[in-house]
Protein backbone atom coordinates (compact mmCIF):
# COMPACT_ATOMS: atom_id res chain seq x y z
CA UNK A 1 0.00 0.00 0.00
CA UNK A 2 1.10 3.69 -1.08
CA UNK A 3 2.20 5.89 2.15
CA UNK A 4 -0.08 8.12 3.24
CA UNK A 5 2.00 11.05 3.59
CA UNK A 6 4.90 12.05 1.50
CA UNK A 7 7.26 15.00 1.97
CA UNK A 8 10.06 15.66 -0.88
CA UNK A 9 12.68 17.66 -0.74
CA UNK A 10 10.38 20.18 0.92
CA UNK A 11 11.73 24.17 1.85
CA UNK A 12 10.32 26.89 4.06
CA UNK A 13 12.16 30.07 3.74
CA UNK A 14 11.08 33.38 5.85
CA UNK A 15 13.35 36.05 4.07
CA UNK A 16 16.41 35.29 4.94
CA UNK A 17 15.52 32.39 7.64
CA UNK A 18 15.44 28.98 6.28
CA UNK A 19 12.80 26.96 8.90
CA UNK A 20 12.94 24.01 6.72
CA UNK A 21 15.75 22.86 4.35
CA UNK A 22 15.51 19.87 1.76
CA UNK A 23 13.10 18.05 4.32
CA UNK A 24 11.98 14.50 2.80
CA UNK A 25 10.28 11.78 4.57
CA UNK A 26 7.30 8.80 4.12
CA UNK A 27 4.85 7.52 6.66
CA UNK A 28 3.03 4.55 5.45
CA UNK A 29 -0.19 3.52 6.71
CA UNK A 30 -0.78 2.87 9.47
CA UNK A 31 2.28 4.29 11.34
CA UNK A 32 3.27 6.64 14.47
CA UNK A 33 5.46 8.83 13.00
CA UNK A 34 7.30 11.07 15.49
CA UNK A 35 9.57 14.30 14.59
CA UNK A 36 11.49 15.25 17.51
CA UNK A 37 13.80 18.00 17.47
CA UNK A 38 14.22 21.38 20.06
CA UNK A 39 11.96 24.33 19.83
CA UNK A 40 12.38 25.91 16.72
CA UNK A 41 13.91 23.10 14.90
CA UNK A 42 11.19 23.05 12.09
CA UNK A 43 8.88 20.70 13.43
CA UNK A 44 5.72 23.13 13.22
CA UNK A 45 6.48 24.12 10.35
CA UNK A 46 6.91 21.13 8.50
CA UNK A 47 3.54 19.84 10.21
CA UNK A 48 1.96 23.22 8.76
CA UNK A 49 2.90 22.40 5.19
CA UNK A 50 1.05 19.13 5.26
CA UNK A 51 -2.49 20.36 6.84
CA UNK A 52 -2.33 23.43 4.59
CA UNK A 53 -1.82 26.50 7.08
CA UNK A 54 1.57 26.95 5.42
CA UNK A 55 3.00 27.42 1.78
CA UNK A 56 5.98 25.23 1.28
CA UNK A 57 9.00 27.84 -0.86
CA UNK A 58 9.51 24.61 -2.75
CA UNK A 59 9.67 21.28 -2.69
CA UNK A 60 6.45 18.49 -2.91
CA UNK A 61 3.82 17.25 -0.16
CA UNK A 62 1.05 14.76 -0.53
CA UNK A 63 -0.99 13.69 1.67
CA UNK A 64 -3.67 11.04 1.37
CA UNK A 65 -2.54 11.31 -2.11
CA UNK A 66 -3.66 14.26 -2.02
CA UNK A 67 -1.52 18.09 -2.69
CA UNK A 68 -2.53 20.25 0.74
CA UNK A 69 -1.51 23.38 -1.38
CA UNK A 70 -3.85 23.22 -4.01
CA UNK A 71 -7.03 24.80 -2.65
CA UNK A 72 -9.45 21.80 -4.12
CA UNK A 73 -7.16 18.96 -3.15
CA UNK A 74 -7.32 20.61 0.44
CA UNK A 75 -11.09 21.10 0.13
CA UNK A 76 -11.06 17.29 -0.35
CA UNK A 77 -8.69 16.39 2.42
CA UNK A 78 -10.12 17.99 4.70
CA UNK A 79 -12.52 16.17 5.69
CA UNK A 80 -10.05 13.42 6.05
CA UNK A 81 -7.72 14.98 8.24
CA UNK A 82 -7.71 15.62 12.58
CA UNK A 83 -5.07 18.06 13.98
CA UNK A 84 -4.23 19.50 17.32
CA UNK A 85 -2.36 22.38 16.97
CA UNK A 86 0.00 23.64 20.15
CA UNK A 87 -2.64 26.18 20.74
CA UNK A 88 -5.75 26.24 19.94
CA UNK A 89 -7.62 29.16 20.59
CA UNK A 90 -11.71 28.80 20.67
CA UNK A 91 -13.90 30.93 21.61
CA UNK A 92 -13.75 32.12 25.07
CA UNK A 93 -17.59 32.27 25.76
CA UNK A 94 -18.01 28.67 24.51
CA UNK A 95 -18.79 25.95 26.59
CA UNK A 96 -17.29 22.15 25.68
CA UNK A 97 -20.43 20.53 24.95
CA UNK A 98 -21.28 23.35 21.85
CA UNK A 99 -17.50 23.26 20.86
CA UNK A 100 -17.79 19.84 20.05
CA UNK A 101 -21.34 20.23 18.67
CA UNK A 102 -19.70 23.04 16.69
CA UNK A 103 -17.28 20.90 15.31
CA UNK A 104 -19.33 17.97 14.66
CA UNK A 105 -21.56 20.22 12.00
CA UNK A 106 -18.61 21.34 10.58
CA UNK A 107 -17.73 17.76 9.25
CA UNK A 108 -21.48 16.76 8.89
CA UNK A 109 -21.57 14.42 11.44
CA UNK A 110 -24.08 13.89 14.12
CA UNK A 111 -22.36 15.32 17.29
CA UNK A 112 -21.02 12.98 19.90
CA UNK A 113 -19.85 15.39 22.39
CA UNK A 114 -20.92 13.40 25.87
CA UNK A 115 -18.94 10.22 24.20
CA UNK A 116 -15.94 12.42 23.17
CA UNK A 117 -15.72 14.55 26.51
CA UNK A 118 -15.30 11.08 28.21
CA UNK A 119 -12.49 10.05 26.29
CA UNK A 120 -10.42 12.96 27.11
CA UNK A 121 -11.44 13.23 30.65
CA UNK A 122 -14.13 16.04 30.40
CA UNK A 123 -17.42 14.04 31.17
CA UNK A 124 -17.55 16.36 34.25
CA UNK A 125 -17.01 19.48 32.39
CA UNK A 126 -19.17 19.57 29.67
CA UNK A 127 -21.07 22.94 30.51
CA UNK A 128 -17.83 24.66 31.67
CA UNK A 129 -16.64 27.61 29.59
CA UNK A 130 -13.85 28.08 27.58
CA UNK A 131 -12.41 30.92 29.87
CA UNK A 132 -12.52 28.85 32.92
CA UNK A 133 -10.84 25.97 31.47
CA UNK A 134 -6.73 25.16 31.80
CA UNK A 135 -4.53 25.00 29.38
CA UNK A 136 -4.23 21.85 29.72
CA UNK A 137 -7.94 21.34 29.76
CA UNK A 138 -7.79 23.40 26.39
CA UNK A 139 -5.86 20.87 24.88
CA UNK A 140 -7.50 17.55 25.71
CA UNK A 141 -10.54 19.24 24.13
CA UNK A 142 -8.62 20.18 20.86
CA UNK A 143 -7.58 16.78 20.94
CA UNK A 144 -11.14 15.41 21.13
CA UNK A 145 -12.30 17.65 18.22
CA UNK A 146 -9.06 16.19 16.11
CA UNK A 147 -10.61 12.97 16.69
CA UNK A 148 -14.49 13.36 16.59
CA UNK A 149 -14.65 13.36 12.60
CA UNK A 150 -13.09 9.71 13.13
CA UNK A 151 -10.00 10.89 10.40
CA UNK A 152 -7.87 8.99 8.49
CA UNK A 153 -4.66 11.31 9.47
CA UNK A 154 -3.97 12.44 12.58
CA UNK A 155 -1.83 15.75 13.00
CA UNK A 156 -0.72 16.50 16.80
CA UNK A 157 1.55 19.24 17.15
CA UNK A 158 3.20 19.23 20.07
CA UNK A 159 -0.14 17.13 21.81
CA UNK A 160 1.16 16.93 25.24
CA UNK A 161 2.91 20.65 25.94
CA UNK A 162 1.39 21.98 28.83
CA UNK A 163 -0.29 18.92 29.74
CA UNK A 164 -0.62 17.58 33.28
CA UNK A 165 0.36 13.94 34.12
CA UNK A 166 -3.25 13.37 33.42
CA UNK A 167 -3.54 15.01 30.11
CA UNK A 168 -0.18 13.01 28.56
CA UNK A 169 -1.78 9.87 30.19
CA UNK A 170 -5.13 10.29 28.08
CA UNK A 171 -3.48 11.49 24.85
CA UNK A 172 -1.61 8.12 25.29
CA UNK A 173 -3.90 6.11 25.57
CA UNK A 174 -5.86 7.86 22.78
CA UNK A 175 -3.17 7.34 20.26
CA UNK A 176 -2.46 3.64 21.37
CA UNK A 177 -6.10 3.13 20.52
CA UNK A 178 -5.65 5.05 17.19
CA UNK A 179 -2.71 2.59 16.59
CA UNK A 180 -4.96 -0.54 17.14
CA UNK A 181 -7.45 1.35 14.88
CA UNK A 182 -4.83 1.42 12.54
CA UNK A 183 -4.67 5.32 11.72
CA UNK A 184 -1.79 7.21 10.59
CA UNK A 185 -0.22 10.27 13.13
CA UNK A 186 1.96 12.40 12.71
CA UNK A 187 3.56 13.91 16.02
CA UNK A 188 5.95 16.60 17.08
CA UNK A 189 7.41 16.39 20.08
CA UNK A 190 10.62 17.90 22.18
CA UNK A 191 9.42 15.46 24.63
CA UNK A 192 12.01 12.34 24.09
CA UNK A 193 10.00 10.12 26.52
CA UNK A 194 6.77 11.08 24.13
CA UNK A 195 8.80 10.08 21.07
CA UNK A 196 10.43 6.71 22.44
CA UNK A 197 7.08 5.52 24.03
CA UNK A 198 4.57 6.21 20.99
CA UNK A 199 6.51 6.42 17.88
CA UNK A 200 7.13 3.66 15.48
CA UNK A 201 9.07 5.87 13.56
CA UNK A 202 11.30 8.94 14.27
CA UNK A 203 12.78 12.27 12.63
CA UNK A 204 15.13 13.71 14.43
CA UNK A 205 15.57 17.48 13.48
CA UNK A 206 17.85 20.00 13.90
CA UNK A 207 17.84 23.38 11.83
CA UNK A 208 15.07 22.59 9.61
CA UNK A 209 16.66 19.38 8.24
CA UNK A 210 16.91 15.73 9.53
CA UNK A 211 19.77 14.40 11.19
CA UNK A 212 18.69 10.77 11.89
CA UNK A 213 15.72 8.47 11.38
CA UNK A 214 14.42 5.11 12.21
CA UNK A 215 12.78 3.10 14.97
CA UNK A 216 13.47 4.01 18.45
CA UNK A 217 15.26 0.95 19.19
CA UNK A 218 17.26 1.35 16.21
CA UNK A 219 18.56 4.60 16.94
CA UNK A 220 19.38 3.83 20.76
CA UNK A 221 21.31 1.14 18.81
CA UNK A 222 22.92 3.07 16.07
CA UNK A 223 23.39 6.41 17.83
CA UNK A 224 23.21 5.62 21.46
CA UNK A 225 26.52 4.42 22.44
CA UNK A 226 28.30 1.91 24.82
CA UNK A 227 25.78 0.63 28.02
CA UNK A 228 28.28 1.45 30.96
CA UNK A 229 28.45 0.22 34.05
CA UNK A 230 30.58 2.06 36.89
CA UNK A 231 31.93 1.02 39.73
CA UNK A 232 33.82 2.27 42.72
CA UNK A 233 35.01 -0.12 45.25
CA UNK A 234 38.24 -0.08 47.76
CA UNK A 235 40.66 -2.84 46.19
CA UNK A 236 39.08 -3.10 43.21
CA UNK A 237 40.91 -3.83 40.04
CA UNK A 238 39.09 -5.05 36.66
CA UNK A 239 40.63 -8.43 36.54
CA UNK A 240 41.49 -10.49 33.31
CA UNK A 241 38.23 -12.28 33.67
CA UNK A 242 36.30 -9.09 33.02
CA UNK A 243 38.39 -8.06 30.25
CA UNK A 244 35.92 -9.83 28.00
CA UNK A 245 32.74 -7.53 28.95
CA UNK A 246 34.31 -4.59 27.34
CA UNK A 247 36.64 -1.34 27.99
CA UNK A 248 37.72 -0.20 30.93
CA UNK A 249 38.64 3.02 31.91
CA UNK A 250 39.36 4.70 35.07
CA UNK A 251 38.55 7.94 36.60
CA UNK A 252 39.63 9.05 40.05
CA UNK A 253 38.46 6.21 42.59
CA UNK A 254 35.82 4.99 39.85
CA UNK A 255 36.23 2.28 36.92
CA UNK A 256 34.25 2.49 34.13
CA UNK A 257 33.05 -0.44 31.80
CA UNK A 258 31.92 0.12 28.39
CA UNK A 259 30.15 -2.94 26.99
CA UNK A 260 27.92 -3.41 23.92
CA UNK A 261 26.43 -6.68 25.64
CA UNK A 262 23.66 -6.40 28.43
CA UNK A 263 24.64 -4.18 31.11
CA UNK A 264 22.70 -6.16 33.60
CA UNK A 265 24.94 -8.97 33.54
CA UNK A 266 27.91 -7.35 33.03
CA UNK A 267 27.09 -5.81 36.41
CA UNK A 268 26.27 -9.23 37.77
CA UNK A 269 29.96 -10.03 36.85
CA UNK A 270 31.53 -7.00 37.90
CA UNK A 271 30.02 -7.48 41.67
CA UNK A 272 30.81 -10.87 42.21
CA UNK A 273 34.45 -10.30 41.36
CA UNK A 274 34.56 -7.65 43.82
CA UNK A 275 32.73 -9.58 46.31
CA UNK A 276 35.48 -12.50 45.63
CA UNK A 277 38.25 -10.05 45.78
CA UNK A 278 37.16 -9.14 49.28
CA UNK A 279 36.61 -5.29 47.87
CA UNK A 280 34.08 -2.85 49.69
CA UNK A 281 31.59 -1.63 47.04
CA UNK A 282 31.50 2.70 47.61
CA UNK A 283 28.91 3.21 44.67
CA UNK A 284 27.66 1.04 41.51
CA UNK A 285 26.06 2.63 38.57
CA UNK A 286 24.45 0.87 35.53
CA UNK A 287 23.10 3.10 32.70
CA UNK A 288 21.42 1.52 29.75
CA UNK A 289 21.52 3.62 26.29
CA UNK A 290 18.29 6.04 25.92
CA UNK A 291 17.12 8.06 23.09
CA UNK A 292 18.10 10.71 24.89
CA UNK A 293 21.77 9.88 24.45
CA UNK A 294 21.12 9.17 20.58
CA UNK A 295 19.87 12.88 20.48
CA UNK A 296 22.43 14.10 21.70
CA UNK A 297 25.25 12.01 19.88
CA UNK A 298 23.54 13.03 16.89
CA UNK A 299 22.85 16.61 17.24
CA UNK A 300 25.70 17.36 19.74
CA UNK A 301 22.74 18.90 21.90
CA UNK A 302 20.21 18.51 24.44
CA UNK A 303 16.63 19.18 23.52
CA UNK A 304 15.98 21.15 26.49
CA UNK A 305 17.50 24.33 25.66
CA UNK A 306 18.29 24.93 29.43
CA UNK A 307 19.88 21.69 29.53
CA UNK B 1 -23.88 22.86 4.94
CA UNK B 2 -27.54 24.29 6.22
CA UNK B 3 -26.97 22.78 9.00
CA UNK B 4 -23.32 24.12 9.50
CA UNK B 5 -24.65 28.11 9.38
CA UNK B 6 -27.13 27.45 11.30
CA UNK B 7 -25.35 25.81 14.32
CA UNK B 8 -22.86 28.44 13.54
CA UNK B 9 -25.39 31.32 13.73
CA UNK B 10 -26.80 30.00 17.01
CA UNK B 11 -23.52 30.00 18.48
CA UNK B 12 -22.60 33.29 17.73
CA UNK B 13 -25.95 34.63 19.43
CA UNK B 14 -24.68 32.72 22.64
CA UNK B 15 -21.25 33.08 22.57
CA UNK B 16 -20.90 36.74 21.47
CA UNK B 17 -24.18 38.26 22.48
CA UNK B 18 -26.46 36.16 25.67
CA UNK B 19 -22.91 35.58 27.74
CA UNK B 20 -21.80 38.84 27.25
CA UNK B 21 -23.75 41.11 28.88
CA UNK B 22 -21.94 44.19 28.69
CA UNK B 23 -21.34 43.93 24.77
CA UNK B 24 -25.51 43.51 24.61
CA UNK B 25 -25.99 46.41 27.28
CA UNK B 26 -23.78 48.48 25.29
CA UNK B 27 -25.03 47.58 21.44
CA UNK B 28 -28.98 48.15 22.36
CA UNK B 29 -27.98 51.08 24.82
CA UNK B 30 -25.72 53.07 22.65
CA UNK B 31 -27.96 53.85 20.05
CA UNK B 32 -30.76 55.22 22.31
CA UNK B 33 -27.87 57.48 24.60
CA UNK B 34 -26.70 59.08 21.57
CA UNK B 35 -30.23 59.98 19.96
CA UNK B 36 -31.42 61.61 23.62
CA UNK B 37 -28.08 63.49 23.89
CA UNK B 38 -27.76 64.54 20.56
CA UNK B 39 -31.52 65.68 20.37
CA UNK B 40 -31.00 67.81 23.28
CA UNK B 41 -27.85 69.24 22.44
CA UNK B 42 -28.77 70.39 18.82
CA UNK B 43 -32.38 71.78 19.18
CA UNK B 44 -34.66 73.43 21.68
CA UNK B 45 -37.46 70.29 22.28
CA UNK B 46 -38.46 67.33 21.83
CA UNK B 47 -40.95 67.95 19.30
CA UNK B 48 -38.20 69.98 16.53
CA UNK B 49 -36.74 68.29 13.29
CA UNK B 50 -33.65 67.04 14.29
CA UNK B 51 -34.75 64.11 15.98
CA UNK B 52 -36.75 62.86 12.49
CA UNK B 53 -32.77 63.62 11.39
CA UNK B 54 -31.02 62.07 14.20
CA UNK B 55 -33.31 58.25 14.36
CA UNK B 56 -32.26 57.49 10.70
CA UNK B 57 -28.82 59.33 10.98
CA UNK B 58 -27.84 56.97 14.18
CA UNK B 59 -29.28 53.52 12.87
CA UNK B 60 -27.13 54.29 9.40
CA UNK B 61 -23.87 54.98 11.48
CA UNK B 62 -24.87 51.75 13.18
CA UNK B 63 -24.66 50.38 9.92
CA UNK B 64 -21.19 51.54 9.43
CA UNK B 65 -19.94 50.50 12.54
CA UNK B 66 -21.14 46.80 12.09
CA UNK B 67 -19.33 46.71 9.12
CA UNK B 68 -16.18 47.67 10.85
CA UNK B 69 -16.01 46.47 13.80
CA UNK B 70 -18.56 43.90 14.01
CA UNK B 71 -17.29 42.30 10.93
CA UNK B 72 -13.83 43.76 10.24
CA UNK B 73 -12.31 44.25 13.58
CA UNK B 74 -13.90 40.51 14.80
CA UNK B 75 -12.19 38.94 12.03
CA UNK B 76 -8.83 40.65 12.89
CA UNK B 77 -9.45 39.32 16.34
CA UNK B 78 -10.46 36.07 15.76
CA UNK B 79 -6.87 35.86 13.03
CA UNK B 80 -5.11 37.44 15.67
CA UNK B 81 -6.72 34.57 18.15
CA UNK B 82 -5.47 31.53 16.07
CA UNK B 83 -9.28 31.09 15.86
CA UNK B 84 -9.54 31.37 12.15
CA UNK B 85 -6.22 29.13 11.31
CA UNK B 86 -8.46 26.35 13.23
CA UNK B 87 -11.86 26.52 11.49
CA UNK B 88 -9.50 26.47 8.07
CA UNK B 89 -8.54 23.18 8.79
CA UNK B 90 -12.32 22.13 8.96
CA UNK B 91 -14.32 21.63 5.89
CA UNK B 92 -16.56 24.40 6.62
CA UNK B 93 -16.25 27.14 3.52
CA UNK B 94 -15.27 30.00 4.25
CA UNK B 95 -18.53 31.63 3.02
CA UNK B 96 -20.51 29.96 5.40
CA UNK B 97 -18.23 31.18 8.50
CA UNK B 98 -18.38 34.85 6.82
CA UNK B 99 -22.23 34.35 6.15
CA UNK B 100 -23.23 33.96 10.07
CA UNK B 101 -20.98 36.44 11.37
CA UNK B 102 -23.01 38.68 9.23
CA UNK B 103 -26.27 37.44 9.61
CA UNK B 104 -25.10 37.64 13.82
CA UNK B 105 -24.40 41.54 13.13
CA UNK B 106 -27.58 42.16 10.92
CA UNK B 107 -29.91 40.57 13.40
CA UNK B 108 -28.05 42.87 16.02
CA UNK B 109 -28.54 45.71 13.53
CA UNK B 110 -32.06 45.09 13.45
CA UNK B 111 -32.73 44.81 16.94
CA UNK B 112 -30.68 48.11 17.61
CA UNK B 113 -32.89 50.10 14.96
CA UNK B 114 -36.35 48.80 16.41
CA UNK B 115 -35.28 50.04 20.08
CA UNK B 116 -34.62 53.01 18.42
CA UNK B 117 -37.76 53.27 16.09
CA UNK B 118 -39.41 52.92 19.36
CA UNK B 119 -37.68 55.33 21.38
CA UNK B 120 -37.80 57.61 18.39
CA UNK B 121 -41.69 57.38 18.42
CA UNK B 122 -42.59 57.52 21.78
CA UNK B 123 -40.65 60.11 22.85
CA UNK B 124 -39.44 62.22 20.01
CA UNK B 125 -42.45 61.46 17.52
CA UNK B 126 -40.77 60.86 14.96
CA UNK B 127 -42.30 58.25 12.45
CA UNK B 128 -41.52 55.75 10.33
CA UNK B 129 -43.59 56.64 6.71
CA UNK B 130 -41.48 55.28 3.97
CA UNK B 131 -42.02 51.85 1.95
CA UNK B 132 -40.98 49.29 4.64
CA UNK B 133 -39.50 47.04 1.08
CA UNK B 134 -37.64 50.21 0.09
CA UNK B 135 -36.53 50.84 3.55
CA UNK B 136 -35.21 47.04 3.91
CA UNK B 137 -33.81 47.23 0.24
CA UNK B 138 -31.44 50.17 1.23
CA UNK B 139 -30.84 49.22 4.66
CA UNK B 140 -29.70 45.90 3.04
CA UNK B 141 -27.44 47.70 0.13
CA UNK B 142 -25.88 49.79 3.09
CA UNK B 143 -24.59 46.53 5.28
CA UNK B 144 -23.48 44.93 1.96
CA UNK B 145 -21.36 48.19 1.55
CA UNK B 146 -19.94 48.46 4.71
CA UNK B 147 -19.51 44.75 5.59
CA UNK B 148 -17.57 44.34 2.16
CA UNK B 149 -15.23 47.71 3.12
CA UNK B 150 -15.17 46.78 7.16
CA UNK B 151 -13.61 43.49 5.73
CA UNK B 152 -10.73 45.15 4.24
CA UNK B 153 -9.29 46.28 7.52
CA UNK B 154 -9.98 42.64 8.95
CA UNK B 155 -7.77 41.65 5.95
CA UNK B 156 -4.95 44.38 6.23
CA UNK B 157 -4.51 44.62 9.84
CA UNK B 158 -2.13 42.06 10.83
CA UNK B 159 -3.22 42.63 14.34
CA UNK B 160 -6.48 43.37 16.35
CA UNK B 161 -5.24 46.41 18.20
CA UNK B 162 -4.44 47.93 14.41
CA UNK B 163 -7.73 46.91 13.50
CA UNK B 164 -9.46 48.76 16.26
CA UNK B 165 -7.36 52.02 15.34
CA UNK B 166 -8.33 51.81 11.59
CA UNK B 167 -12.24 51.55 12.65
CA UNK B 168 -12.38 54.00 15.30
CA UNK B 169 -10.00 56.48 12.96
CA UNK B 170 -13.10 55.42 10.32
CA UNK B 171 -16.02 55.50 12.26
CA UNK B 172 -15.68 58.24 14.42
CA UNK B 173 -15.06 61.42 12.26
CA UNK B 174 -17.31 59.74 9.07
CA UNK B 175 -20.75 59.95 11.72
CA UNK B 176 -19.94 62.95 11.94
CA UNK B 177 -18.82 63.93 8.21
CA UNK B 178 -21.66 61.65 6.74
CA UNK B 179 -25.20 63.69 7.67
CA UNK B 180 -25.25 60.71 10.29
CA UNK B 181 -25.00 63.07 13.77
CA UNK B 182 -24.78 67.06 12.05
CA UNK B 183 -26.42 67.65 8.66
CA UNK B 184 -23.55 68.75 6.40
CA UNK B 185 -25.29 71.33 5.06
CA UNK B 186 -23.74 73.54 8.00
CA UNK B 187 -19.68 72.99 6.40
CA UNK B 188 -19.56 75.43 3.30
CA UNK B 189 -20.68 74.49 0.01
CA UNK B 190 -17.55 72.89 -1.64
CA UNK B 191 -17.12 70.79 1.86
CA UNK B 192 -20.59 69.35 1.78
CA UNK B 193 -20.24 68.40 -2.07
CA UNK B 194 -17.07 66.59 -0.95
CA UNK B 195 -18.62 64.42 1.67
CA UNK B 196 -21.16 63.96 -0.86
CA UNK B 197 -18.74 61.72 -2.22
CA UNK B 198 -18.65 59.24 0.89
CA UNK B 199 -20.86 55.50 0.55
CA UNK B 200 -21.50 56.70 4.54
CA UNK B 201 -23.26 60.30 3.05
CA UNK B 202 -25.02 58.30 0.09
CA UNK B 203 -26.11 55.44 2.27
CA UNK B 204 -27.36 57.83 5.47
CA UNK B 205 -28.81 60.54 2.88
CA UNK B 206 -30.82 57.99 0.93
CA UNK B 207 -31.56 56.01 3.89
CA UNK B 208 -33.16 58.76 5.93
CA UNK B 209 -35.18 60.44 3.11
CA UNK B 210 -36.22 57.19 2.42
CA UNK B 211 -37.63 56.46 5.84
CA UNK B 212 -38.59 59.11 7.80
CA UNK B 213 -39.40 61.73 4.29
CA UNK B 214 -41.06 59.12 2.50
CA UNK B 215 -39.38 59.41 -0.46
CA UNK B 216 -39.15 56.65 -3.19
CA UNK B 217 -36.20 55.03 -3.74
CA UNK B 218 -36.64 54.95 -7.19
CA UNK B 219 -35.11 58.78 -7.06
CA UNK B 220 -32.04 57.47 -5.69
CA UNK B 221 -30.87 56.00 -8.45
CA UNK B 222 -27.29 57.40 -8.37
CA UNK B 223 -26.93 56.81 -4.87
CA UNK B 224 -27.89 53.29 -5.47
CA UNK B 225 -25.19 52.64 -8.24
CA UNK B 226 -22.91 54.22 -6.27
CA UNK B 227 -23.36 51.75 -2.95
CA UNK B 228 -23.11 49.15 -5.10
CA UNK B 229 -19.84 50.18 -7.16
CA UNK B 230 -18.43 50.76 -3.51
CA UNK B 231 -19.64 46.88 -2.45
CA UNK B 232 -18.22 45.03 -5.19
CA UNK B 233 -14.77 46.97 -4.88
CA UNK B 234 -14.65 46.23 -1.38
CA UNK B 235 -15.65 42.92 -1.21
CA UNK B 236 -13.04 42.61 -4.36
CA UNK B 237 -10.12 43.83 -2.52
CA UNK B 238 -11.21 42.01 0.38
CA UNK B 239 -11.45 38.72 -1.17
CA UNK B 240 -8.08 39.30 -2.68
CA UNK B 241 -6.68 40.15 0.20
CA UNK B 242 -7.84 38.53 2.87
CA UNK B 243 -5.95 35.84 5.01
CA UNK B 244 -6.91 33.14 7.22
CA UNK B 245 -3.39 32.70 8.90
Amino acid sequence: MADAIVVERLVKRYGTLTAVDALSFAVPHGTIFGLLGRNGAGKTTTLECCIGLNQPTSGAVRVLDLDPTQPRELARLRPRIGVQLQATSLPEKANVREVLELYAAYYGIAPRAAEMAARVGLDDKLDRQIAQMSGGEQQRLALALALQHDPEVLFLDEPTAGMDAFGRRILWTEVERLRAAGKTIVLTTHYIEEAERLCDRICMIQRGAIVADGTPADLVARYGGDATVTIAADGFTPGADLQHLGTWTKAGAQWKLATRGEPGLALAAVVTDANTAGAKITSLDMHRPTLEDAFIAITGETIEETG
Amino acid sequence: MLRMFLVQTKMNFVWYFRRDGEMMFWTLAMPVFFLVLFSFAFSTGPNSGSSAFLVPGIIGAQVLSSGFWGVGVMLATFREKHLLRRVYLTPMPPAVFFASLVVYRVALLVAQATILVTVGALVFHVHIVGNPLEIVAILLLGTATFVSLGTIIGALARTTESANNIASVLTVPLAFLSDAYVPIDRFPHAVSSALRLLPSTQFIDTFRDVSVYGQSLAHYGAWIALLVLWTVVGTAISARTFRWV
